[in-house]
């Protein structure tokens, strides 16, 4: 027997309705929401009791990615105030008002394991490799939307502000210089050891064997970046509270899997729009019959040409 | 014009909205319009200016506020505004309240304007605009960024569906130009109307998408926007705060022309829209006050602070332009409707603005005010919209009226302007008498 469109558009939606609701709500048993790390994530520790705040690092990451020196403090230092659009490593002093604990602290990207970067990049210009972990950013692909500077949590990425051809700057830890067999700038010229470079599960275990020879030396003997924000490739070590350096406590869910959780969910697989789009086209199929009808209706009783 | 006051407690027939008719008898260019076009070239010459300068001379945009007006405003709350072609066609295309259809043609060509001047300095926003291309290759995309969502659904949604929705106008002004262009007109409506079904439907389900998405963006911001608006629910509350803003922009618009161009109002159509926005606004407010309950953040709301006020503010207008719409609903005072379309529209501009920008607080010491040429930029954009709205409404049949303005615009032509030949609109046929004559000879 043959089937009625009827017949076959009620079977799909019998079909369809449960399908796009199941991978819709079931999402998270389809597809694990734990972040897996990349198979050769590299990244860098820094402990802020061994840095001693000479900027060696700065200048050798300038001279690593090419870029002019930062003067326009006072037209003779390479001294930038802060991250921007020809620095990608910075130094920063946190100096409390009162009395002593202070601490230096190295800014540079995270290479967060989930980065919101990343995620809310349009068409992945900000991708994160999927061996070394590491985030760059490929100019081809960028828009220059800066949806990377607000959606960052350690406020990292900056935007060239002039020119005609802007760009986005970020550590990325001179992935060219990695590929000869180089260390990144930074960590080249560091000279107490106050950041080093390596695979992540060798910097975790060195930053692990430091908290245990001096306990109670860091802050709650924590390393930052472990699992903090899904965990980063950058780690920190630090006296003084984490937070009072600029890194936030973002908690140990990502932030892109906290926040995008049921955004992800709606457009999985794009089943459940698809689903809304069918059924809005059977809706409205019946429903601009009727109104085309009553137009026609109209136009015989006025003899105006009826307006749909 | 009857005056705006007066009680209307029956409606007269001859008020009723029987069809769509352009504005006639008012000169197209004047001096209002003449502003626009001013502001508008002011703005093409700023635009040619910041596509050498890069963004950061023109703008008040900085690394801790990446955005600015153009997108925070121009885009995020004026296609908000625009979303008449979303809401109002829902309400009568899906829900069936059939006379709003009076209003759908004002709907789309709003929604149409507001999309496409935003869609327009969007990529004047963007750093690097000849990227654009990439939204070609869908494989490209990251299907999970709301960023691309909203820029990728937005431009098929006004470049596709809403346009394709705005076709029927024109084709109607062809169809009247002149008897030999008929026949061609007539086979392109018949095929445009046995795709519309698919057309209306993705033209409902885009702006969904991203106008929810458009409330998706800040999530990602997470902690750096004010907890009275950071909430997982901000996309339901983004498109609930579109949909009634539209029927204000959409109804408020339509008041207003009637108004300027002196039309009688259909106080059936109108009531019906008021009622739909204040049952859309009160559901919106109590989403909003649960949400803000149920995470524990009201007591931010009575802090001492800008959030607090700018929240008061929003709350004020949303919530009294609601109470002034349903009042209106029972003592029919057309001054009373039309203010709360406007207080409540404000007050929603005003949602949909701050989490980028009122309750952005990206460092302490951050700050954001748009320069001058910023402004200016804006402001041209939005003239453009207008620019284009006056054009289409006073040479298509956009703006509804009641039957007998159909047959003034008509005699206003045959006898007042007989040597207009491009406004041959009613040359042949306005009652349609000529295919019953050409079919006798």
């Amino acid at each position: 027997m043959a089937i009625t469109r009827r017949e076959l558009i009620t079977g799909v939606a019998k079909v369809g309705v449960p399908a796009a609701v199941v991978t819709t709500v079931g999402a998270s048993a389809l597809q694990t929401e734990t972040i897996p790390v990349p198979s050769a994530a590299v990244g860098l520790l820094y402990d802020a009791t061994k840095c001693i705040g000479c900027k060696a690092c700065v200048a050798a990451c300038a001279e690593a990615n090419d870029t002019p020196p930062d003067t326009r403090g006072d037209s003779l230092h390479q001294a930038p105030s802060d991250l921007n659009e020809v620095t990608r490593n910075i130094i920063k002093l946190y100096k409390p008002e009162h009395g002593s604990g202070f601490s230096f602290v190295k800014r540079q990207c995270m290479h967060c394991l989930d980065p919101a970067c990343a995620a809310g990049c349009p068409f992945q210009a900000l991708h994160k490799d999927p061996e070394s972990g590491i985030v760059g950013w490929t100019p081809e692909k960028c828009i220059g939307c800066r949806y990377c500077t607000i959606t960052c949590p350690y406020h990292i990425p900056r935007f060239q502000w002039a020119g005609f051809n802007p760009r986005v700057t970020k550590c990325e830890l001179r992935s060219h210089r990695l590929e000869k067999g180089l260390k990144p700038g930074c960590t080249s010229v560091c000279p107490t050891g106050a950041v080093i470079f390596g695979p992540r599960p060798v910097l975790l275990i060195e930053a692990k064997r430091r908290i245990q020879e001096s306990p109670g030396k860091y802050y709650q003997d924590r390393v930052y970046g472990e699992n903090d924000n899904g965990g980063t490739q950058s780690l920190y070590l630090s006296a003084v509270p984490f937070e009072k350096l600029g890194l936030p406590e973002l908690g140990m869910e990502s932030v892109p899997a906290r926040t995008l959780r049921w955004q992800r969910r709606f457009y999985q697989y794009f089943a459940l729009p698809a689903l809304l789009y069918a059924g809005l086209v059977q809706v409205i199929r019946k429903n601009l019959k009727g109104h085309e009808q009553e137009a026609h209706e109209h136009e015989k009783q006025t003899g105006l040409r009826a307006q749909l | 014009m009857s005056g705006t006051t007066t009680n209307f407690p029956t409606q007269t027939a001859s008020e009723r909205w029987e069809r769509a008719v352009p504005v006639y008898g008012f000169p197209l260019v004047n001096g209002f319009f003449l502003g626009l076009l001013a502001l508008v070239v002011i703005a093409m010459v700023l635009t040619g200016y910041r596509e050498l300068a890069g963004l950061g001379p023109v703008s008040g945009m900085n690394d801790a506020y990446g955005w600015g007006i153009w997108k925070t405003f121009n885009v995020m709350v004026l296609t908000a505004l625009g979303s008449g072609a979303f809401a109002v066609g829902i309400a009568a295309w899906v829900f069936r309240r059939k006379r709003l259809h009076a209003l759908m043609r004002m709907a789309l060509l709003t929604s149409f304007l507001a999309y496409a001047c935003g869609l327009l300095l969007l990529g004047i926003d963007a750093g690097r605009p000849w990227n654009f291309y990439w939204m070609v290759f869908p494989w490209k995309w990251n299907m999970h960024s709301p960023l691309a969502e909203v820029a990728i659904c937005m431009s098929i949604y006004a470049m596709l569906p809403l346009a394709i929705e705005n076709i029927p106008p024109v084709l109607e002004r062809l169809w009247y130009f002149d008897s030999r262009l008929r026949p061609g007109v007539e086979k392109i409506e018949k095929r445009l109307y046995s795709i519309f079904p698919y057309v209306i439907a993705a033209a409902y389900l885009l702006p969904g998408m991203h106008q929810s998405s458009l409330g998706a963006l800040m999530l990602l911001a997470g902690e750096r926007v004010h907890p009275l608006w950071q909430t997982p629910w901000l996309s339901i509350l983004y498109l609930g705060a579109a949909c009634f803003m539209s029927f204000g922009c959409v109804a408020g618009t339509t008041m207003l022309c009637c108004l300027i161009w002196k039309r009688g109002m259909d106080m059936e159509v109108l009531d019906d829209a008021a009622q739909i926005t204040s049952y859309l606004i009160f559901g919106w407010m109590g989403l909003r006050l649960l949400d803000i309950l149920f995470r524990g953040a009201l007591l931010t709301a009575f802090h001492l602070d800008r959030f607090a006020g700018v929240f008061w503010l929003e709350m004020l207008l949303v919530g009294f332009g609601g109470w002034l719409l349903w009042q209106s609903l029972k003592t029919h005072q057309k001054r009373q409707m039309f203010l709360g379309y406007v207080l409540s529209s404000a007050g929603g501009m005003i949602y949909r603005f701050s989490p980028t920008t009122l309750a952005f607080r990206p460092n302490p010491e951050a700050l954001y005010f748009p320069a001058t040429i910023e402004i200016l930029v804006s402001l041209g954009f939005i003239s453009l919209g207008v620019l284009g709205f006056l054009i289409a409404v006073k040479r298509f049949a956009i703006l509804p009226a009641p039957l007998h303005e159909w047959h003034s615009m008509a005699n206003y032509f045959r006898f007042r302007r007989p040597y207009i030949r491009w406004t041959g609109y009613f040359k042949y046929g306005h009652f349609g008498e000529d295919e019953v004559e050409e079919a006798n000879s």
